[in-house]
């Protein structure tokens, strides 16, 4: 059986960074896709896994909750100022999320870019013969 | 570019068709024009379906593909029958730019420039969540938000004349705190006084050319290589944050009003709603949060001088030539068909241009930046507006791709410029061959008549997140 690819880039746009994200379910969805977030926010290989933060999060309906996941994730380096490496995902349904995120904290010189938000951009996130599967474009 | 009909050498119109309500103005050469993506002419149609939209909708020169609008891209409502829209303003309300001027001569320096460089550096926090030396409290952030660069002065950063070189004094009149969420203040506390990461910088430079001495004269820059910074950087994650949440309100005002758009990424509000009145209280805090943090970092860019050169800043005459937004709304009067009226202007990657006040053009990192001056025909072609830099070319995945960052720094070193960066990527993504030739996009505002070159300098130092 083939393993499934986490994330993939696609060059796009010309300011900005789009990827897809896959999972089997939607716990490795919003685990694969905030990887590829912080892959590109920070050095992901080398962010070691020493402080632990609990984040909860909801949504309407599993648009919003995808994207709230992530936005929350991009607040949480500016007011804990720490860059996460796993993401270990407690309980998930479609309008919440509870998860374990692990990481250390913020040195400049594991820092690679600034991810202002997500966009709208060819934004979406859906079920697929496969499991899900999510696009989602950063304005950074 | 088949659509756009030539109107003059250097503008270009896309006339109004289909559910346009007004036509798009496109201000360039016909090199410029024939890089223009179709992407770019099609958001630009898509401005132009919107409600109370005012003729034209303006691309400037460096205007490339964005969220909604090009970046790069005026757009004016109707102050009564008009929206307002967080999507036309973008995700880092007043990015912007102010140019320092030095008396200090690049010849007299330049032995001291890694130094300089490498303590600025220090000075300046840089990079993806760097830790700001201020931790604002509650009430500082407050005061912050609501009285800018006045909270600055009072507070010890900058002087009084700083505050009369900015744009809107350094404080936008009318900014709401209480219309922000508890998440967005979080997020501004620890980052005031820090340049981010991206394509903001900090820039030492030096002249290279003068091409109106009378201008040039007054901003009190006079000769072939004297020393000026520049300093290019935005509201950081408070002011992300602010559009972000005001993107989702306006989102749901679009549902709410009926209101038809082509593209929801413009989401917009009526403006007298509460949802669009709110964005532009909310809008004005990360405006003044943005003014403040330049001035803040201009403050410690003096003491850095005043270490390295063992002057103090004012006999180095380390004063502001100029401050000014590129990602703003504004209410502002303009005339239009011959009467004068309100209306809120949405400049995106654009710098206001209004008549003989600095533009302040940033070119990419290790190429030219400009000085221009607004006009009268700013006033009656863009309301008002000019280009904001060079304007990308390539995606900063295909940049990093192309370019790797260790070579960028060996380029830059061999051109004589000195550049720190937390991560030689950063480097890779802003080469400057993934921009547009600042020189075509000044030569379109220049010759067009919006806003005439009067300055030009190179760096010769650059510091980046």
């Amino acid at each position: 059986m083939s393993i499934m690819k986490k994330y993939k880039f696609i060059d796009d746009l010309t300011s900005d960074v789009l990827f897809e994200a896959y999972g089997k379910d939607l716990k490795e969805l919003f685990s694969n896709a905030a990887e590829a977030m912080f892959s590109i926010i920070c050095k992901i290989d080398k962010i070691k896994q020493e402080k632990t933060e609990e984040f909860v999060i909801k949504g309407e309906k599993l648009e919003d909750t995808f994207w709230n996941w992530l936005s929350g994730l991009i607040a949480l380096v500016d007011t804990e100022e720490m860059f996460f490496s796993k993401f270990e995902i407690e309980e998930i349904d479609e309008t919440h999320v509870k998860a374990k995120l692990h990481g250390q904290e913020i040195q400049p010189e594991l820092g690679e870019t600034v991810v202002k938000s997500l966009t709208n951009y060819k934004y979406e996130v859906k079920k697929t013969d496969k499991g899900y599967k999510a696009v989602v474009s950063l304005d950074i | 570019m088949k659509k756009l009909k030539q109107i003059s050498e250097y503008e270009w119109q896309l006339p109004k068709e289909g559910n346009m309500n007004v036509n798009g103005l496109v201000i360039g050469n016909k090199s410029i024009i024939d890089g223009f993506e179709d992407d770019t002419i099609g958001q630009i149609n898509n401005v132009a379906q919107m409600p109370g939209v005012i003729n034209p909708v303006c691309a400037l020169p460096d205007a490339h593909f964005g969220y909604g609008l090009p970046m790069g891209s005026v757009a004016a409502f109707d102050a009564e029958n008009g929206v307002i829209s967080a999507g036309l303003c973008g995700f880092d309300i007043n990015c912007g730019v102010n140019s320092i001027r030095t008396n200090l001569d690049y010849n007299e320096i330049k032995d001291k420039m890694e130094e300089l460089t490498k303590e600025l550096f220090k000075a300046i926090p840089c990079g993806v969540g760097s830790k700001g030396k201020l931790r604002l409290d509650d009430e500082q952030l407050d005061q912050v938000m609501i009285k800018g660069c006045k909270w600055a002065v009072e507070n010890g950063y900058g002087v009084k004349e700083d505050l009369e070189n900015m744009e809107e004094n350094g404080c936008m009149e009318g900014a709401d705190p209480s219309k922000l969420s508890d998440l967005s203040k979080k997020r501004g506390k620890p980052q005031l006084g820090t340049l981010g990461a991206g394509n903001h910088f900090l820039e030492i430079q030096k002249v290279t050319d003068i091409y109106d001495k009378e201008f040039a004269d007054k901003l009190k820059v006079t000769k072939k290589d004297q020393v000026l910074i520049m300093l290019h950087c935005g509201s950081r994650g408070f002011g992300h944050q602010v559009a972000s949440e005001y993107l989702k309100i306006q989102e749901k005002a679009v549902e709410k009003y009926n209101i038809k758009l082509p593209d929801r990424q413009l989401a917009c509000a009526p403006v007298n709603s509460p949802e669009g009145q709110d964005y532009f209280k909310a809008m004005k805090c990360a405006v003044n949060y943005s003014f403040t943090n330049r001035l803040v970092m201009t403050h410690w860019i003096r003491e850095v001088f005043e270490k390295v050169f063992k002057k103090t800043w004012q006999e180095m005459d380390m004063h502001t030539i100029y401050g000014i937004c590129h990602n703003v709304v504004k209410l502002e009067e303009h005339t239009i068909n011959g009467k004068k009226k309100k209306v809120y202007v949405h400049r995106k990657g654009a710098t206001r241009a209004f008549p003989n006040i600095p533009v302040l053009v940033a070119g990419s990192m290790g190429t030219a930046s400009f000085i221009c001056k607004g006009t009268e025909k700013a006033m009656e072609k863009t309301f008002g507006s000019s280009c904001h830099g060079a304007g990308r070319s390539m995606s900063r995945t295909a940049a990093i791709k192309k370019y790797r960052g260790e070579s960028i720094k060996k380029e830059l070193a061999e051109k004589g410029i000195c550049a720190c960066s937390t991560s030689p990527k950063v480097l890779a993504e802003e080469a400057p061959g993934a921009y547009k030739d600042v020189s075509e996009v000044i030569e379109s505002v220049d010759k067009s008549g919006i806003s005439p070159k009067v300055i030009r300098v190179e760096p010769i130092g650059v510091c980046k997140g």
